[in-house]
C-alpha cells in the first residue's frame, strides 16, 4: 500500500496574503488512479491541485507550510521547477492551446526540454495525439492553426500537448465544464484509458461526472478536506455530514 | 526531476537584468533631463530674479548679455505665458467642443455603414505633422481672415484657435470615442424603460457616466495644444505682447524658446531654458490631473453613483402609488421631459454639426495641400540636386528623414521594447519600481517636444559635441520615442491571454522561453503596430530636429554626422519663403501621404492581432 502513494501532502496549510486557503490538509493519492477533488466553489480544489506543480509560486503573497511529497520526494525543496512541471502535467479549464499549428502545440513541450531530432518530435506528436484520441481527427491538418479545432478537440490537444513530455502525473481542472456532453464523454473514455499509465487527479463539479470516472474521491469545504476514500463508499454512504448534503445537492 | 540546472537559472536571470536595465534607463533618462534643465536655469533665475521672470511684461533679449556683466536686456515672460494660456483656451474651445461633439455624433447618432469609415478616418487624421497644419494655416487661413482685419493681417489668437483646434480635434474625438462606448449600455436601456427618449437617455446618461473619460481627453487635447510649438510660429506674429484683439500679434512661450534658441547669448539661452522649465512644469501638472482623472476606480465610483440612481429612480416608480404616479404624469413629468427634449435634441443637431465642421475642415485642409501639392511632385523635386536659391529638390531631406528613422529606431525602439518586456513580465503589477518607471515614462512623454529640441541642442550637440547632426537628432527622438514604444508594447504583451503563459509554464517551460515562443508571438502584430506609428513619429516631428539636426535644406549627407533638415523641417523651412510655394505644397503632400501609409499599416497590424487572440 504504502509505495503506491503518488502524491502525499502532510498537514499542508495554504495563505493567499491573510486568507486561509488550505487549512491541514493530509492527502495522499493512489498511483495510477483517477482522484477527484469535488466541494463548492472557492473550496480550495484549484489551489490544492495547483500546489502539486508549483504553478501557484506564481502568485504574489502565496504561502504555504507543511509537506508536499510526489513520490518520496518534497517538491517544496531545492528542486527545478521546470522538471517538476514536466513530470506533472496540468490540463485547464478552458482549453488554451497556443496560437500556433497542431503540430507545434504538440513540439513546444519536448523542445522545451532539448529534445530537438525531427524523426522523435514526429512520433511524439503522433504517439500523443493518438494516446488522446485525436490523431484520427486531425491527422491531415496538422499544420493547420490549433484554434482553428472545435472547443473538445482544443481540449483534447491540450491533453495531448500535456502527455508529449511524457508526465507521471496530469492534474486536470474541471476540464469538460466548458464542452459539450459528447466531448464530455469522449474525454472521460480518455481518461479511463490513461489511468493504466497515468496518475490523474481531476477536479469536477459534476457528481456524476466524479462517479463515474474516479476511483477515489475527496470533498472539500472552506478549504478543509472533510472527506477522503474510495469513490463508491464516499458517493454511497458519505461519512460527513456536510458532504452528503453536498453530494445530494442539497447546498453548493 | 531534482537535479537544477545551472546554466538555464544563469540565462534567465542575465536577461532579467538586460530587461530591468533598460527600463532602469528610462527613469536615468528623464531624472537627467530634469537635472540638466533645472541646473541650466538656475544662473538665469537667479541673474533675472525668479519674479521679475514670471511676471515681467517685457521680453528684449541680448545675445550679448551673460550672468557676470550688467543685464542690458529685459527677461519677463508673463505675455507668453498669457500667450499660451490664451492659444490653448482658443484651442480647447474649438477643438474640445468640435472632437465632443463629434465623438457622441460618431457613437451615437451616426448611420452604422459611416460609422466605421468616420473613425477610421478620424484615428489617421491625428497623425499628421504640426508643420502641415501650420502651413496650411500659414497660407490659406492667413489670408482668408486677413480680409476681416484692420492691417490686413490674418495672425493672431483667431487663426492660432483655429488651427490648434483642427489638429487637437481627432485626439479628442478618438478618446471621448473610447470612453462613450466603454459605458455600460444596460443604463441605456434602463433610461429608455423609464420612458427618457432617446436623446434624452444618450446626453443625461450616457455622456454623463463618461464624463471623466470625456475630460481627460480634453486634457490631453490642452497638454497637445500647450505643447506646440511649429505650428504656432507659423501663424501667431509672436510679438512678444499683450494680446488686445483677435487680430493682435502675440508669442506663446514654445514660440519663445524656438524663435531665439539658435543664436541665444549665454544669459538669453538660460532664460529661454527657463521659459522651458515653466513650460514643462505647466505640461507636468496637466499630467497628473489627467492621471487623476483616468484613474479607473475614479471612474466606477461614478459609474456606480449612476447605476445607483437608476435604481433608487425604479424603487421610487415601484413604492409611489398609482394616484401620486398619475399626477406627476400629468402635471411636471410630461412638461418637464417635453422641455428637456428640446434641448437633447438641439444637442444632437449640434452633434450633427460639430461632425460636419470638424471633418470638413480636416478634409479641406488636407485635399486642398493635394490639390496644391500633387502636380508639383516632380522627379526634380524628389531626385534632383538642391542647390541654394535655384532647385529646391528635397532629395537630401528624404535621405536625411530616412537615416534618422534609422538612427533613432536602432536606439528607441529595443529600449523601449525590452523595458515593456520587464514591465509587463517581470514586475509585479503594484510594485514600487513599476511604478516610478510608468511614472518616469510618463513624465518623458508629457515634456513638450520643443524642450526636447532645446534638451538636445544642449546636451546632444554640444556638450555631447556631436554638432549639429542626423545622430544628435536621432538621440534627442529616441528619448521622445521611447514612452509611447513601451506603452504600446506593454499593451500588446497584456492582451496575451495569461492562460498562454500558465499552459507554458505548465508544460516545464521557463519565464524567458515563455516569453519568447509564446508571449511575444502573439504581441507581435501590436508591438509592431507601435513600432510603425513610432516611425510615424519620427518623421513628423519638427521641433526636436529643427536645432539638433539642421533647419536648413542641405546637400546630400555624407554620414550620421552630417547636417541638413529632415522632410518635416524642410516643409517649414520652404514654407516661410514665398519663392518656393509650389515645392512646399508638394512637401507637405508627401508628409501626409507618408503619415497615411504608415497609420494604415499600423492600424491593419493591429487590427490582425485582435483577430489572431480572438483566435478566428
Ligand atoms: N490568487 C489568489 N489570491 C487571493 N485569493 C485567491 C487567489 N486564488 C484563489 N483565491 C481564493 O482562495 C479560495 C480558493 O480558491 P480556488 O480557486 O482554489 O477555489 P476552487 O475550489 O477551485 O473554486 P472553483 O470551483 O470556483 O474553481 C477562494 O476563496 C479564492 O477566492
Ligand atoms: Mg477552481
Amino acid at each position: 500500500m504504502e509505495s503506491n502513494i503518488c502524491i502525499r501532502t502532510k498537514n499542508l496549510n495554504l495563505f493567499y496574503d491573510a486568507f486561509h486557503a488550505l487549512k491541514d490538509v493530509n492527502l495522499e493519492v493512489p498511483q495510477k488512479e483517477i482522484t477527484a477533488f469535488i466541494g463548492p466553489s472557492g473550496c480550495g480544489k484549484t489551489t490544492l491541485l495547483k500546489c502539486f506543480n508549483r504553478m501557484n509560486d506564481l502568485i504574489k503573497d502565496c504561502r504555504k507550510t507543511g509537506i508536499i511529497e510526489i513520490n518520496g520526494t518534497n517538491i517544496n525543496s531545492d528542486i527545478d521547477v521546470n522538471a517538476l512541471r514536466r513530470d506533472v502535467g496540468m490540463v485547464f479549464q478552458k482549453p488554451n492551446v497556443f496560437p500556433m499549428s497542431v503540430q507545434d502545440n504538440i513540439t513546444y513541450g519536448p523542445m522545451t526540454h532539448g529534445i530537438k531530432k525531427k524523426s522523435i518530435l514526429d512520433n511524439i506528436v503522433f504517439d500523443s495525439l493518438q494516446r488522446a484520441g485525436l490523431w484520427n481527427e486531425v491527422k491531415d491538418r496538422l499544420n493547420k492553426s490549433a484554434l482553428s479545432l472545435s472547443g473538445g478537440q482544443q481540449q483534447r490537444l491540450c491533453i495531448a500537448r500535456a502527455l508529449a513530455v511524457s508526465p507521471l502525473i496530469l492534474l486536470m481542472d474541471e476540464p469538460t465544464s466548458a464542452l459539450d456532453p459528447i466531448s464530455t464523454g469522449k474525454i472521460e473514455d480518455l481518461c479511463e484509458e490513461l489511468k493504466m499509465e497515468y496518475t490523474i487527479v481531476i477536479v469536477t463539479h459534476n457528481m456524476s461526472q466524479a462517479v463515474r470516472i474516479s476511483d477515489n474521491t475527496a470533498f472539500f469545504l472552506l478549504g478543509e478536506m472533510l472527506e477522503f476514500g474510495k469513490s463508491d463508499d464516499v458517493f454511497a454512504n458519505p461519512k460527513n455530514k456536510k458532504c452528503e448534503n453536498y453530494i445530494t445537492g442539497r447546498f453548493g | 526531476m531534482i537535479k537544477t540546472q545551472k546554466t538555464q537559472r544563469l540565462k534567465e536571470s542575465i536577461f532579467k537584468s538586460i530587461f530591468a536595465m533598460t527600463a532602469v534607463f528610462t527613469i536615468i533618462a528623464v531624472i537627467a533631463i530634469i537635472i540638466f534643465l533645472l541646473f541650466n536655469s538656475i544662473p538665469a533665475f537667479q541673474k533675472i530674479g525668479f519674479f521679475n521672470f514670471i511676471f515681467g511684461k517685457e521680453w528684449n533679449s541680448s545675445s550679448t548679455d551673460t550672468y557676470d556683466a550688467p543685464v542690458s536686456g529685459m527677461y519677463g515672460i508673463l505675455t507668453m505665458i498669457v500667450g499660451s494660456l490664451f492659444a490653448t483656451s482658443g484651442a480647447i474651445l474649438v477643438g474640445g467642443t468640435l472632437g465632443f461633439f463629434t465623438a457622441v455624433y460618431i457613437v451615437e447618432f451616426c448611420p452604422k455603414r459611416l460609422k466605421q469609415i468616420l473613425s477610421n478616418s478620424i484615428n489617421l487624421l491625428a497623425g499628421i505633422p504640426s508643420v502641415v497644419y501650420g502651413f496650411f494655416g500659414m497660407r490659406v487661413l492667413l489670408p482668408l481672415l486677413g480680409n476681416f482685419s484692420a492691417n490686413g493681417d490674418g495672425s493672431g489668437i483667431l487663426s492660432v484657435s483655429i488651427i490648434l483646434g483642427i489638429m487637437i480635434m481627432p485626439t479628442v474625438t478618438a478618446l471621448s470615442k473610447a470612453s462613450i462606448e466603454a459605458v455600460d449600455r444596460t443604463f441605456y436601456e434602463g433610461s429608455i424603460a423609464l420612458g427618457a427618449s432617446r436623446e434624452r437617455s444618450i446626453f443625461k446618461v450616457i455622456v454623463p457616466a463618461s464624463k471623466n473619460g470625456i475630460l481627460a481627453s480634453i486634457i490631453l487635447g490642452v497638454g497637445r495644444a500647450i505643447g506646440e510649438t511649429m505650428a504656432v510660429v507659423m501663424i501667431a506674429g509672436n510679438n512678444p505682447v499683450f494680446l488686445t484683439g483677435l487680430f493682435s500679434s502675440f508669442r506663446t512661450a514654445t514660440a519663445n524658446i524656438v524663435m531665439e534658441m539658435s543664436y541665444g547669448g549665454e544669459l538669453q539661452t538660460g532664460a529661454l531654458i527657463a521659459t522651458g522649465v515653466i513650460l514643462t512644469f505647466f505640461i507636468l501638472v496637466i499630467n497628473i490631473c489627467f492621471n487623476i482623472v483616468r484613474r479607473p476606480n475614479n471612474r466606477n465610483r461614478s459609474r456606480t453613483k449612476l447605476s445607483d440612481i437608476i435604481f433608487k429612480f425604479n424603487i421610487n416608480n415601484d413604492k409611489t402609488n398609482k394616484n401620486v404616479n398619475a399626477e406627476i404624469n400629468k402635471h411636471q413629468f410630461l412638461i418637464r421631459s417635453k422641455h428637456f427634449d428640446v434641448v437633447a435634441v438641439s444637442l444632437k443637431y449640434l452633434s450633427l454639426l460639430s461632425a460636419i465642421i470638424g471633418i470638413l475642415a480636416l478634409l479641406t485642409t488636407i485635399i486642398f495641400i493635394f490639390v496644391n501639392g500633387l502636380p508639383y511632385i516632380t522627379s526634380d523635386l524628389l531626385f534632383g540636386e538642391f542647390t541654394y536659391g535655384g532647385n529646391p529638390s528635397i532629395a537630401s531631406s528624404i535621405i536625411s528623414t530616412l537615416m534618422l528613422v534609422v538612427i533613432t529606431s536602432i536606439f528607441a525602439f529595443p529600449i523601449g521594447i525590452m523595458a515593456a518586456i520587464f514591465l509587463a513580465e517581470y514586475s509585479r503589477k503594484d510594485s514600487k519600481l513599476v511604478k516610478l518607471i510608468r511614472l518616469m515614462s510618463e513624465t518623458l512623454s508629457g515634456i513638450p517636444s520643443i524642450v526636447y529640441g532645446l534638451f538636445g541642442m544642449l546636451f546632444f550637440t554640444q556638450l555631447m559635441k556631436l554638432g549639429t547632426s542626423i545622430l544628435a537628432g536621432g538621440l534627442t527622438l529616441t528619448l521622445m520615442i521611447i514612452p509611447t514604444t513601451i506603452r504600446g508594447t506593454e499593451e500588446a504583451l497584456l492582451m496575451v491571454n495569461e492562460s498562454l503563459r500558465e499552459a507554458s509554464y505548465a508544460l516545464g517551460a521557463g519565464k524567458l522561453r515563455t516569453i519568447r515562443k509564446v508571449v511575444l508571438p502573439g504581441a507581435l502584430p501590436g508591438i509592431l503596430a507601435s513600432v510603425i506609428l513610432g516611425i510615424s513619429r519620427i518623421i513628423s516631428e519638427s521641433a526636436p530636429v529643427l536645432f539638433t539636426m539642421g533647419a536648413s535644406i542641405k546637400p546630400m549627407p555624407k554620414n550620421f554626422s552630417s547636417s541638413g533638415a529632415s522632410l518635416a523641417v524642410a516643409l517649414y523651412a520652404l514654407g516661410r519663403e514665398w519663392m518656393h510655394i509650389n515645392e512646399s505644397y508638394a512637401t507637405a503632400c508627401i508628409l501626409i501621404i507618408l503619415v497615411l501609409i504608415l497609420n494604415t499599416l499600423s492600424q491593419l497590424i493591429a487590427k490582425v492581432l485582435g483577430k489572431r487572440l480572438k483566435g478566428t
